[in-house]
């Protein structure tokens, strides 16, 4: 490593070793990158909204379709979402999902009616 | 903590990989931009510069199947592969995922030009890659709109923070390139004047 910087400029050697170098660096900052990449994704699938409750779904089995739709669906699933939080009698985390449920209006409010 | 079961994770990686996918394609784009008017990064020779373009183009392009195929597999929303690769068929969010697939066939065309870019011209390669250059907006709406991930919270910032670096990227090369044009529109009148001046001796 230090032997690339101690050769003198303009010798024929130097090219080659400058190559070499650059060759390793760019190896170093596409291994971090994907490092860093896939660290990144882990933390955004950690961090993504509605993680809290689709927690409060999954132990409820099916519902987490409900939830799931709700979060991101805005035309044919919200017939299911309502179907699906109709058959679980716990309506304290069928209501906490409207908080997460911007996308679909129609499907949220059978929710909220088939909870109550 | 994280609602991230094994019914979940799915839809999770495809949010996921699709954030990272959208930060990736970002940095190919800054890099691309700069490289093509003797942009350096620090610490790196110019043909490492190039290499970490191809290098994250196909991190990106990993991401970018990682998400597609997740999104398939999916069971929660039913998208079809056939509804990834051919625009507007999908029955769920037709608009902003034909959007996705738009951008995915031409990255694919990009790829596939890159990849048989010793058979082909450079200038229908050079042709063919410009559309890089329509993929990433058309990504960038199709991942705001399809979702509502990137319409709030700190993915918002970081989704105005790729914007903003490409579209400033975008702006130093136009500036550079305008430059450069003066500067070669100037050469003819120099040599002309030198021309005269030479004549009058």
């Amino acid at each position: 490593m230090s032997k690339h910087t101690s050769t003198p400029p303009g010798s024929g050697a130097t090219g080659i070793e400058a190559r070499e170098r650059g060759r390793k660096r760019l190896r170093a900052a596409t291994v971090s990158a994907a490092a860093a990449s896939l660290v990144a994704a882990g933390a955004v699938a950690i961090s993504l909204p509605g993680a809290s409750s689709a927690a409060t779904h999954s132990s409820s089995g099916s519902t987490a379709t409900g939830t799931h739709h709700g979060t991101s669906d805005t035309n044919g699933s919200g017939s299911s979402s309502s179907s699906s939080s109709s058959s679980s009698s716990s309506s304290s985390s069928g209501l906490s999902t409207p908080t997460s449920t911007p996308a679909s209006s129609s499907g949220g409010g059978q929710v909220t009616s088939g909870g109550s | 903590m994280s609602g991230i079961t094994s019914s979940t994770a799915l839809w999770y990686a495809s949010r996921a990989t699709g954030v990272v996918s959208l930060v990736l394609l970002s940095a190919v784009m800054i890099i691309g931009i700069l490289v093509n008017r003797q942009g350096r990064l620090p610490g790196l020779p110019r043909f490492a510069v190039l290499g970490l373009h191809r290098n994250l183009s196909l991190l990106a392009v990993a991401f970018v199947a990682i998400h597609v195929i997740t999104a398939v597999a999916d069971s929660y929303v039913s998208i079809s592969l056939a509804a990834a690769v051919i625009p507007f068929v999908s029955s769920y969010e037709p608009l902003w995922l034909g959007l996705g697939a738009v951008s995915l066939d031409l990255m694919i065309a990009v790829i596939v030009t890159s990849l048989l870019r010793r058979h082909l011209g450079r200038r229908a390669w050079r042709a063919v890659h410009w559309l890089a250059y329509v993929s990433w907006p058309v990504a960038v709406v199709h991942g705001i709109f399809s979702s509502k991930d990137l319409q709030s919270g700190p993915l918002l910032y970081l989704a105005a923070a790729c914007i903003a670096a490409v579209v400033g990227a975008l702006a130093w090369r136009v500036t550079r390139a305008r430059a450069a044009t003066e500067r070669a529109g100037g050469v003819p009148a120099l040599m002309a004047s030198r021309l005269a001046r030479a004549g009058d001796r």
